[in-house]
């Protein structure tokens, strides 16, 4: 045996590469199966959202999106049941139900009148045929108010991300490249706030918004604080503002740029793909802020996140799991688009710090 | 450095932003928050209905811009409470029944002022009922506006199925079983018929041996979209509160919890836990009786319509059955309040009245109620079913037993099964606890969870002094 | 180098900072004025919304204090830590719930992300950039999308995972099968799954630590006779400690916070048989829905107190399991 460029092969060599491929093929499907049972929910959501109604309740049902037969006789619509008779199988509607004799109606001949037929209905099988419902999705986007929750949702991610962003960055930039008094105790105590339970200062800042500022039902309480930039943004930033080299600052003040000037000609466009990767990382916090939407806004239906409007939909609707799968599917349709356009940077982000939000 | 795919990204991002950005608006005349939530009105349909209402109002005035929220039933309450603590309190709340004004004392608004303020007529309503909203100490919280009594329900087709008799179709009447004997229609009586109702899949019912309870597919009886306090009234009024505000398990419901429990986990007539979020039972949406596989329940007047929206079966009312003679069919009744920290009361008024009056009857009929104005209560029947055949049409809503409705008027619970209690939020919780352990639990000790339910509802009451 | 490293290092560096702070001068103290002037919006934010909140939120806990009537605030002294602590069995209840479930979910959450990360980072994985993403994807899904299909995935009848199960000839679907939602025994592995969706940064923590790992390590291990298992627990795990101590830290922390999804699924109602009513669940009726915002703050504060006290352990047990590479010890 020869190789691509002809060489002979010893014997070990082939049995290695036997191995190696059968590892790799192993391996592979092995992470493939974890994969799909990982990724199954996100199949039966989309799946689901396209089935009827009637289908979603049905225990019976299959799996693809299906509708059950039925026929129209005398006015009335009756199911279509496989029957089993002397001649085999037969397709029939059921008219009349009964414990232990029920009658029919052959649809190929209803001409012939009610079959009777002697055994339990309940243990028949239905007749399907694979039926798509695309409608779901208008009708999702339409009874939630998708446009309204959205547009919400995206100025609310739009104005904190740029405010934070930009705040955090100068107390990164603070951070990493000066000296002042306390800097590595406040800095211990910048990183300290990421595990503080924002239950504690939930109340205070609770009451002081509604009963002081009088800011109940707008985002104001929401947007307001991130305007003070966030740990977990000024510790990426750091770390990405300590790699770049000093040089280029100290070329800029020499020619006598200032330091805010430094900062924001020189230390920012060097640091794009961070401050993408932290917007980034704000923007799908945002998407799925839940817990202070709820309490703030507390029920102004106008003003409420995707977040919120989902599970009031949920609640109201709990009927229509095929509605709430779309609306569910339609929510991360989002993050997730976006997620694939930008994910080197945006895991990047998360592996230069070990941080997430 | 930045990559030409990152730019792009980050532009395209802040494009898509801008542009949402730009959508947001603003308005003037004076708003007034109608919330919907704690009684009728949640339900999918009813949501465009009043929106029409709404509609019609805004359009025929420009001093007032009224705003429908509506919150599921579920979360209603503790929405509303939040709402309150946030200082962003509606203005005017409700279809709501005693649940709904017991659960927040003290922040409805007194309407004696405004009533003689702008003259308003209540001679169309019957003076009982109106005192009815009269609570001391807080005055008069709301003006009457419908009532909602309860029946039993049942599913025709299913017991064409089964081949049994229905049950009697007035109060006093005697069922005539499958044996021809005569039986009181009691509590014991609906449990044998319901007991021939709950089918398994291989169509055996709940009588016979070879019964299979892990697979049931069809249950017999149910109280429909209650609680404890509510189901156990089926055999008597009474409350957890005694008169010296001490928390107390009354004898009569210590009594109806065996019998449920038995019936959930020994005969398996009615959907235990298991059972009633299933898919056979209607999921998550709880609506056993539309999903075909329920054959009586006992519900209110609100439930029609939109309860039976994808029932595909005829069915008819009954009376509740007795328990030692006496029938109770436990009773709704609605009104709006106007909560007092509204800083346009009278806007809020004008709503009021607007709902209560011009309105009244079509609202009345869109959440299924008797109208409280002895005027509009004449052809309620006749308009009922007119407007419910227009939206519903799988019912021949004409040819029902109304008169069982009606009649259900003349057994209502006293002390009513919503009625207040100290801590009401926070003692619903603890009752509603009890039920889910009972009612999950087949080998559950009754008695010892209703002793524990008791203490731990004097515990609270006790806190709250 | 991540968070709770630098975590460290400031800390050793604090006690000379403040000493150091005392003798500024000059070119020094204009450097100094320029940085505090750059952390000064973070400098607000937090006294504003951090320090502030937390002193206040202690005061709180020492009214009976409702919000609807600030005005009837009463000076109660400490009879909500006394009712909290002594009187109420909510918060032992709630506080136990909570700690079952960070024991069953803790360990499951952390071992999966490391395994994962061992699996992507494998040498015989094909299309590993391909699979990274998609592991990562459902991190993506927002929270509350997740719960809504996964609520409906664990039905007992109609969800996939139960029919997936019953395919492997065990007993899933029905009412005699898997209720993974209305079962006490088994709400808290179904909670577990639907956290197993958030678990993709970890995977890529993990990820990055397992690539630092440098190769001689394993070479040396190969060469002493050590199989796969052998390299991955003498090896491996040694290797990625503070990744491990990073994610342990912050998803007790999260654990402790745990509200979203059983408020969800149930709107805390506590369901199954209080199963569900967490700690979080429980703050968040007091506080809101009931009212009694001191009552609210006091539990609070002590979520705060043993939320502290748990790191602090984590940190002092961390000195005797966690291994810096290139850190030397005493």
């Amino acid at each position: 045996m020869t190789d691509s460029k002809g060489k002979n092969l010893t014997e070990y060599e082939i049995r290695r590469r036997r191995r190696n491929l059968l590892l790799q093929a192993s391996v592979t499907l092995f992470a493939l199966a974890i994969l799909a049972v990982y990724l199954m929910p996100m199949a039966y959501g989309v799946v689901t959202s396209l089935k009827s109604k009637a289908q979603t309740s049905d225990p019976g049902a299959p799996v693809w999106p299906a509708e059950a037969l039925s026929f129209e006789y005398e006015g009335e619509g009756y199911d279509i049941l496989q029957v089993p008779t002397e001649n085999g199988i037969r397709h029939w509607a059921l008219v009349k139900k009964g414990r232990r004799a029920s009658q029919f109606i052959d649809p190929a001949n209803p001409a012939g009148g009610l079959i009777d037929w002697e055994g339990n209905w309940r243990q028949l099988e239905p007749v399907r045929e694979f039926a798509v419902q695309w409608d779901n999705y208008p009708r999702a986007w339409n009874t939630i108010d998708f446009a309204r929750l959205l547009a919400n949702t995206l100025l609310y991610a739009f104005v904190t991300m740029v405010g934070t962003v930009i705040s955090s960055a100068c107390a990164a930039y603070g951070f990493a490249r000066f000296n002042f008094p306390f800097k590595n105790l406040l800095f211990m105590v910048m990183i300290g706030t990421i595990v503080l339970p924002p239950a504690v200062t939930l109340v205070p800042k609770y009451a002081f918004f509604i009963n002081v500022l009088d800011w109940g039902g707008t985002w104001l309480p929401l947007i307001v604080p991130a305007m003070f930039g966030n740990a977990y943004n000024i510790f990426l930033l750091r770390q990405y503002f300590l790699t770049i080299p000093r040089e280029m600052e100290e070329a800029a003040q020499i020619d006598g740029a200032g330091r805010v000037r430094t900062f924001v000609a020189v230390i920012l466009p060097q640091a794009v793909p961070a401050l993408t990767a932290v917007s980034l990382f704000h923007f799908f916090f945002a998407w799925n802020d839940f817990f202070e939407p709820l309490i703030y806004l507390a029920g102004n239906r106008e003003a409420n996140p995707i977040t919120v409007g989902l599970t009031e939909f949920n609640g109201l609707y709990s009927s229509e799991t095929q509605l709430i799968l779309a609306a569910a599917v339609i929510a991360m349709i989002p993050p997730l688009a976006i997620f694939f356009l930008a994910q080197r940077v945006f895991i990047q982000g998360i592996v230069v710090t070990g941080v997430d939000k | 450095m930045p990559s030409k795919k990152q730019l792009t990204v980050f532009l395209i991002l802040s494009l898509i932003l801008g542009v949402a950005a730009g959508l947001a608006g603003a308005q003037d005349p004076v708003r007034i928050r109608w919330y919907v939530g704690l009684g009728a009105g949640t339900d999918a349909p009813l949501v465009a209905a009043q929106e029409e209402v709404v509609a019609d109002f805004n359009e025929s005035q420009d001093a007032i811009e009224l705003v429908l929220e509506i919150v599921d039933n579920e979360q209603a309450y503790d929405v509303l409470s939040t709402q309150i603590a946030a200082g962003n309190a509606p203005d005017i709340v409700g279809p709501m029944g005693i649940r709904g004004r017991a659960s927040f004392p003290g922040a409805w608004l007194d309407l004696t002022s405004l009533i003689e303020a702008n003259d308003y007529d209540l001679s169309d309503f019957d003076p009982a009922l109106i005192d009815f909203y009269r609570v001391e100490g807080e005055g008069q919280l709301g003006i009457p506006f419908a009532v909602f009594p309860s029946f039993l329900m049942y599913n025709i087709d299913l017991f064409d199925e089964a081949g049994i008799p229905y049950p009697p179709s007035a109060y006093g009447e005697t069922y005539t079983d499958w044996e021809g004997v005569e039986q009181e229609w009691n509590i014991d009586t609906l449990a044998e018929v319901a007991k021939i109702l709950s089918v398994d899949i291989n169509g055996n019912d709940a009588t016979m041996e070879e019964f299979d309870t892990g697979n049931i597919v069809q249950f017999g009886f149910g109280n429909q979209f209650t609680d404890v306090r509510g189901r156990a009234t089926l055999f008597g009024a009474a409350n957890f509160v005694d008169a010296e505000g001490n928390a107390v398990i009354p004898d009569i419901w210590r009594e109806a919890e065996h019998w449920y429990h038995n019936a959930m986990w020994s005969d398996y007539f009615i959907p235990n836990a298991v059972y009633s979020g299933s898919e056979i039972m209607g999921g998550g949406s709880a609506n056993w009786f539309d999903t075909g596989n329920m054959g009586m329940i006992t519900i209110h007047l609100w439930f029609l319509g939109w309860g039976t929206a994808n029932l595909d079966a005829d069915w008819d009312f009954a009376p509740v059955p007795s328990n030692n003679g006496v029938a109770t069919a436990k009773l709704h009744a609605d009104t709006f309040g106007v909560m007092n920290s509204s800083e346009n009361p009278d806007e809020a008024f004008t709503v009021l009245t607007y709902l209560l009056g011009e309105r009244a009857a079509d609202l009345t009929s869109l959440y299924g109620g008797m109208p409280a104005r002895l005027s509009l209560q004449g052809d309620f029947i006749e308009r009922t079913a007119a407007a419910q055949s227009e939206v519903y049409p799988n019912v021949d809503w004409a040819n029902l037993n109304w008169d069982v409705v009606l009649a259900g008027l003349q057994h209502p619970d006293n002390p009513n099964h919503e009625e207040g209690m100290p801590s009401f939020l926070e003692a619903s919780a603890r009752y509603n606890e009890y039920g889910q352990l009972v009612d999950n639990n087949g080998d559950e000790d009754v008695d010892a969870a209703l002793d524990a339910l008791r203490d731990d509802l004097q515990a609270i009451f006790d806190a709250d002094m | 180098m991540d968070m709770f490293t630098e975590f460290g290092a400031a800390r050793g560096q604090a006690r000379w900072s403040i000493r150091a702070a005392l003798r500024l001068a000059g070119a020094q103290r204009e450097e100094a004025k320029w940085g505090l002037l750059f952390i000064g919006p973070w400098l607000i934010g937090f006294a504003l919304f951090y320090l502030a909140p937390m002193i206040v939120s202690f005061l709180f806990s020492l009214y009976d204090f409702t919000l609807t009537a600030p005005d009837d605030a009463v000076f109660v002294g400490i009879d909500n830590w006394r009712r909290m602590l002594a009187d109420d069995p909510k918060t032992w209840e709630t506080l136990f719930v909570t700690f079952k479930f960070a024991l069953i979910s803790l360990p499951i959450g952390m071992v999966s992300a490391f395994l994962l990360a061992v699996l992507l980072n494998s040498q015989h994985l094909m299309g590993r950039n391909i699979m990274r993403t998609l592991f990562y994807a459902p991190t993506m899904v927002p929270l509350i999308a997740a719960i809504l299909i996964w609520s409906r995935v664990l039905n007992p009848q109609t969800g996939w995972l139960n029919q997936m199960i019953q395919v492997t000839g065990i007993q899933a679907v029905g009412m005699d099968g898997l209720r993974w939602l209305d079962d006490p025994s088994l709400i808290y592995i179904a909670y577990t799954f639907i956290g197993l969706w958030g678990i993709g940064n970890a995977i890529l923590i993990n990820l990055a630590s397992l690539q630092g790992v440098p190769t001689e390590l394993y070479e040396a291990a190969s060469i002493d006779g050590a199989g796969w298992l052998r390299q991955l627990w003498s090896v491996t795990v040694p290797m990625v400690t503070p990744v491990i101590f990073y994610n342990l830290v912050l998803s007790t922390v999260g654990l402790l916070q745990y509200f979203i999804v059983p408020y969800v699924l149930n709107d805390g109602n506590g369901y199954p048989e209080g199963s569900t009513n967490f700690y979080m669940i429980y703050f968040y009726k007091q506080a809101f829905p009931f009212q009694n915002m001191g009552y609210g703050a006091t539990l609070a504060w002590f979520m705060f107190i043993i939320g502290l006290a748990i790191t602090i352990f984590l940190f002092w047990s961390g000195r005797f399991w966690v291994y810096y590479a290139g850190e030397s010890r005493s």
